[in-house]
């Protein structure tokens, strides 16, 4: 057995217990993009990875109104018609937890 | 064979390292105090006993109440995975409206209702915190807006320049060489 002094698992130690960063939080997450030149998918999680089924997404006028009530479905995802007036996507996870998209931030098929 | 035969000689660098590696071990029990001022610094900004952040923005007028608001740290947003960049403030309420208070939301740019008014303020009143996302594709001239919910319903808005806010995010944002 050689008794030599190795340093590299003792460099990667004291860097494993130096560096073992929180990232504790988990913040909303949501994307849309249109799907064919009717639909629009948005699809819905959170930054630890966890999915959203449930979880309400409204799409809302300019206006105010709400044009779509809907809630992801068990894959996280939810497709809806694109609406014909100005409109974004809200994905509401609870107060102060929702995520805004609004239409010009939405991808074309 | 025996168990005391003894070693052959090696070369200077082993025998060295033989005869005193334990002696050497002992100052690894120094490599934790290289960390150390970093450590009690966090666990002070962490505790409040450096103030409410690294950099005080000041007391803010919202409506009938006020609050104190400070970023966490005086750096550029960092990047939280897939989420984006965020940037970390901390408020405290005004001694008057602490009962009065029920939410207190950050947002960059006017929120267009109190349901998307931004991310939350939790914590106790004395001291809150909040991860707000930064767009990489923030304008300079943006405006952090802070919406109050009272318990009685009340909503009340104001808004202070990101440059004021964050110079450091505004600095980054300016070199990110403004996004589309």
């Amino acid at each position: 057995m050689s008794n030599a002094f190795r340093p590299l698992p003792a460099v990667l130690l004291m860097l494993c217990a130096g560096f073992s960063a929180s990232a504790l939080a988990h913040n909303p997450m949501c994307e849309c993009k249109a799907i064919d030149a009717e639909q629009i998918q948005c699809t819905g999680g959170f930054s630890d990875g966890s999915g959203a089924p449930g979880v309400t997404l409204d799409v809302i006028g300019y206006d105010e109104t709400i044009l779509v009530p809907g809630k992801l479905g068990a894959d996280s995802k939810l497709t809806f018609k694109k609406p014909n007036a100005e409109f974004y996507v809200l994905f509401d996870a609870g107060p102060g937890h929702v995520v805004e998209i609004d239409q010009a931030d939405i991808q074309a098929p | 064979m025996s168990l005391f035969t003894a070693e052959k000689p090696g070369s200077r660098l082993s025998r060295f390292w033989h005869k005193w590696r334990f002696h050497i071990n002992v100052l690894l029990l120094l490599v934790p105090l290289g960390f150390m001022p970093k450590y009690f610094a966090d666990a002070a900004l962490f505790r409040g006993d450096t103030g409410l952040g690294e950099r005080e923005i000041g007391e803010v007028q919202v409506g009938p109440w006020s609050l104190r608001l400070a970023e966490l740290r005086n750096e550029a947003p960092r990047l939280d995975g897939p989420a984006g960049y965020m940037k970390n403030f901390n408020a405290a309420l005004c001694d008057s409206c602490r009962e009065q208070v029920k939410a207190t939301y950050l947002r960059i740019g006017k929120p267009r209702s109190l349901r998307a008014a931004g991310v939350i303020f939790f914590g106790t009143p004395y001291r809150m915190g909040a991860m707000l996302p930064i767009p990489e594709k923030t304008q300079a001239d943006a405006e952090l807006w802070i919406t109050m919910e009272g318990w009685d319903g009340a909503m009340h808005q104001a808004s202070i320049p990101l440059s004021q806010a964050s110079p450091a995010t505004l600095e980054w944002l300016n070199k990110q060489g403004g996004k589309p």
